[in-house]
C-alpha cells in the first residue's frame, strides 16, 4: 500500500517536472538560445570586426592614457566631445570611447590602445545590444517603467527553478550520476535524449540554479521598480559647489584637471582599484567619474572627482553597500558571467547550450513517452477514484 | 513522434471519433509558445526608430520645435518624442526635451535650464540640460496644476556669469502635452 502511495507520488512529481516547461519549451529554448549567444557577443563582434581589437605594435608597447587618447580624437574628428571611455579588462579588445558629433549624432568609436589609431566605430547598430534586447525584453520598448517583455523573459526563472528541483526529486539518487556518467548513444532515440538530459542536468546543477535565480531577482527587481520600492543606500547624486567654478573671462576654456589626472587621483585614493572606465562630465556641475573593479570583482566602485578642484567629493565602494545591495547587485553579472575574464564567458557558453538542449531533449523525451504516461495516470486515478465511490463503470468510460 | 500520435489517435478513435481540429489541437498545443516570438518581430521596426532617435541619426528629437534667440546666444529646442509626460515614480510627470547650441556660443555657455513656468532664480531655474553642445537633454517636470497657456522659460548661464532668459508657450513646445493637460483637467 504504501509502496504504492510513493510509487504514485514519484509519477505525480514527475509529471509536475514534464508539464513544467513543456507548454513553454518552444519560448524556453529561445530564451536560452539568445541568453548563450548574448554571453559572448563581445567576443563574436571581436572574431567578426578586426577594429575591435586591440593589436600592440610591439610586445612591449605602452598604452596610452585617457589624453593622448582625447588628442588623437581630436586631431582625427576636430570638435568631437567625448562623453565616455572605457578600457575592457581583457587586453584583446580596444578601447571604446563614446562620442558626439557636431551633427548631433552619436557614435561609439573604437581606438587602439597603443597607437590611438581610431580603427572603427558602430554604425548606428550594436549586436550586443542587439542580443541583449532581443534575451532579455524580446525588444518590446521600455515606456513607463520596464518592458511587459522583461516581465515574460524573467518569469521563466519560475518554472526553471521549478524544473531544477522536481528533477532532482523524480532522478533517484542522481549524485550516483557524477560517478558513473551513462549517455548510451546506441540504443535508439529516446534512450539517448533520456540519457542526456539527465547528465546534462547533474552537471548543470549550479548554472541553472543561478540563471534560474537570478532571472527570478530580475522579476523582483521590476515589481519594486515599477512599485517605487528602492533600498538603495547611494543618497543624492553628488554636484559640483557653484562655488567651485571659477570665473571664466567670455570666451575663455573653463580651468581644470585634465583626465590623466582624474585617473591618477583615482589611483592614489584607491590603489586596490583596477579603473577601467572614465565618464566625463556631462554638464557643467558634473563630475568626472572614474571607475573599475575592486577586491569582489563582481561590482562596480566609482570615485567622483571635481573636474575643477580635483577633489575627491563622493565615493561608492563595495563596502559602502548593504548586504541586501551586495546581494542583489551580484544577480545581473552572475547571470552574464561578464566579470571574471573570457574563460567564465565561455564557460557560460557553454552552460547555456547545454541548457538550451536540455530544454530541446526534454521536449523530445515528452514526445516519445510522457504522452502515454500522462494519460494512462489519469486513467488510472480517474478508475481509483470511481472505484471508491462504486460508480466504476461511469468512471471507466469518461476516462 | 509520429508514432505517439498515432498510438493517440488510435486510442481516441476507439472510443470517440476525433474530429481533425481536436487532433491538430493535441499535436500543436506544445508549440503555442512560439507565438510569444510575433512580440520581437512586430516591434523590430520600432527597435529600429528607437534606435536611430537615439544615435540621433533623426535628427535633435521627434519633433523640432524651432529655434530660439536667448540673449546673444541661440538654441534650437526639440521634443524627444511625441507623446504625454511620463510617470516617474514619486517625481510626478516629467517630458524630456533636447537642444543644440548655436555653433558660435559653443564654450560661452556655461548651463542651460528649463522649466514651466517663470523662476524665482537661478537656482530654482528648473532642470539642467546634460550632453554634448550638439545635443543635450533634460527631463522637465510637468506640475500637476500646469495650465495650457502656461509657458516654459529657458534660462541660459554663461561661463562669465551672465544669465539671459527666453519664454516659450508650452502649446508650441509640446503641444502633446497641452493635450494631455486638457484630458486630464475633466477628471478628479
Amino acid at each position: 500500500m504504501t509502496q504504492a502511495k510513493k510509487v504514485s507520488k514519484s509519477k505525480l512529481w514527475f509529471l509536475v517536472h514534464s508539464w513544467l516547461a513543456l507548454p513553454l519549451w518552444v519560448f524556453v529554448f529561445f530564451v536560452c538560445v539568445t541568453g548563450t549567444i548574448a554571453t559572448v557577443s563581445q567576443e563574436i563582434v571581436w572574431l567578426a570586426n578586426p577594429a575591435v581589437r586591440a593589436n600592440a605594435p610591439s610586445p612591449d608597447a605602452q598604452m596610452l592614457g585617457y589624453d593622448a587618447v582625447l588628442e588623437v580624437i581630436e586631431r582625427e574628428h576636430p570638435g568631437t566631445v567625448v562623453e565616455f571611455i572605457s578600457r575592457p579588462v581583457k587586453s584583446q579588445f580596444a578601447l571604446t570611447a563614446r562620442v558626439a558629433y557636431p551633427d548631433a549624432t552619436e557614435a561609439s568609436i573604437y581606438v587602439n590602445p597603443y597607437t590611438g589609431e581610431i580603427q572603427g566605430s558602430t554604425s548606428g547598430f550594436s549586436f550586443q545590444q542587439f542580443m541583449r534586447a532581443l534575451h532579455g525584453w524580446l525588444l518590446v520598448p521600455f515606456t513607463e517603467g520596464f518592458s511587459l517583455g522583461w516581465y515574460i523573459v524573467a518569469f521563466l526563472g519560475i518554472p526553471m527553478l521549478g524544473s531544477l528541483i522536481t528533477g532532482l526529486v523524480v532522478y533517484k539518487r542522481f549524485w550516483r550520476g557524477f560517478l558513473k556518467p551513462r549517455l548510451r548513444l546506441r540504443q535508439g532515440g529516446r534512450i539517448f535524449w533520456g540519457d542526456f538530459h539527465r547528465l546534462a542536468g547533474i552537471w548543470s546543477i549550479p548554472f541553472i540554479a543561478i540563471i534560474a535565480v537570478t532571472s527570478i531577482w530580475f522579476l523582483i527587481q521590476a515589481v519594486l521598480f515599477d512599485n517605487n520600492i528602492s533600498f538603495s543606500t547611494f543618497g543624492v547624486p553628488p554636484i559640483v559647489a557653484r562655488e567651485d567654478i571659477p570665473p571664466v573671462e567670455a570666451g575663455q576654456p573653463p580651468p581644470g584637471i585634465t583626465l590623466d589626472r582624474a585617473a591618477q587621483i583615482a589611483q592614489q585614493t584607491f590603489p586596490d582599484l583596477e579603473a577601467s572606465f572614465v565618464s566625463l562630465p556631462s554638464n557643467a556641475y558634473d563630475h568626472i567619474s572614474v571607475g573599475g573593479r575592486g577586491a569582489y570583482p563582481l561590482l562596480f566602485e566609482t570615485l567622483s572627482i571635481n573636474p575643477y578642484t580635483g577633489a575627491v567629493e563622493h565615493t561608492r565602494r563595495v563596502s559602502d553597500r548593504s548586504t541586501l545591495e551586495l546581494v542583489t547587485g551580484s544577480m545581473r553579472p552572475l547571470h552574464t558571467g561578464d566579470f571574471a575574464g573570457t574563460w567564465l564567458k565561455l564557460v557560460y557558453a557553454f552552460f547555456g547550450l547545454l541548457l538550451s538542449m536540455m530544454v530541446f531533449s526534454g521536449m523530445l523525451i515528452w514526445t516519445k513517452r510522457t504522452a502515454k504516461e500522462t494519460v494512462a495516470e489519469v486513467k488510472r486515478r480517474k478508475s481509483a477514484r470511481a472505484g471508491r465511490a462504486v460508480v466504476a463503470a461511469e468512471g471507466g468510460r469518461s476516462a | 513522434m509520429s508514432k505517439v500520435i498515432a498510438a493517440r489517435t488510435e486510442r481516441t478513435a476507439s472510443k470517440a471519433p476525433a474530429s481533425g481540429v481536436a487532433l491538430k489541437w493535441k499535436r500543436w498545443r506544445f508549440y503555442l509558445s512560439a507565438l510569444v516570438l510575433i512580440a520581437p518581430l512586430a516591434y523590430l521596426p520600432e527597435y529600429f526608430e528607437d534606435l536611430a532617435l537615439s544615435r540621433g541619426d533623426a535628427g535633435l528629437g521627434q519633433r523640432e520645435v524651432g529655434e530660439f534667440a536667448v540673449g546673444p546666444w541661440s538654441v534650437r529646442l526639440a521634443e524627444w518624442q511625441i507623446a504625454p509626460p511620463e510617470r516617474e515614480g514619486l517625481a510626478g510627470y516629467v517630458k524630456l526635451f533636447t537642444l543644440a547650441q548655436c555653433q558660435e556660443c559653443i564654450g560661452h555657455i556655461k548651463a542651460i535650464y528649463l522649466r514651466v513656468g517663470e523662476p524665482r532664480s537661478l537656482r530654482t531655474a528648473g532642470s539642467l540640460f546634460s550632453g554634448s553642445p550638439y545635443r543635450q537633454m533634460a527631463e522637465v517636470l510637468i506640475p500637476e496644476r500646469t495650465g495650457p497657456d502656461d509657458e516654459m522659460w529657458l534660462t541660459l548661464e554663461g561661463w562669465d556669469g551672465a544669465v539671459h532668459q527666453a519664454r516659450v508657450p508650452l502649446s508650441e513646445a509640446s503641444p502633446s502635452t497641452v493635450q494631455w493637460l486638457q484630458q486630464r483637467k475633466g477628471r478628479p
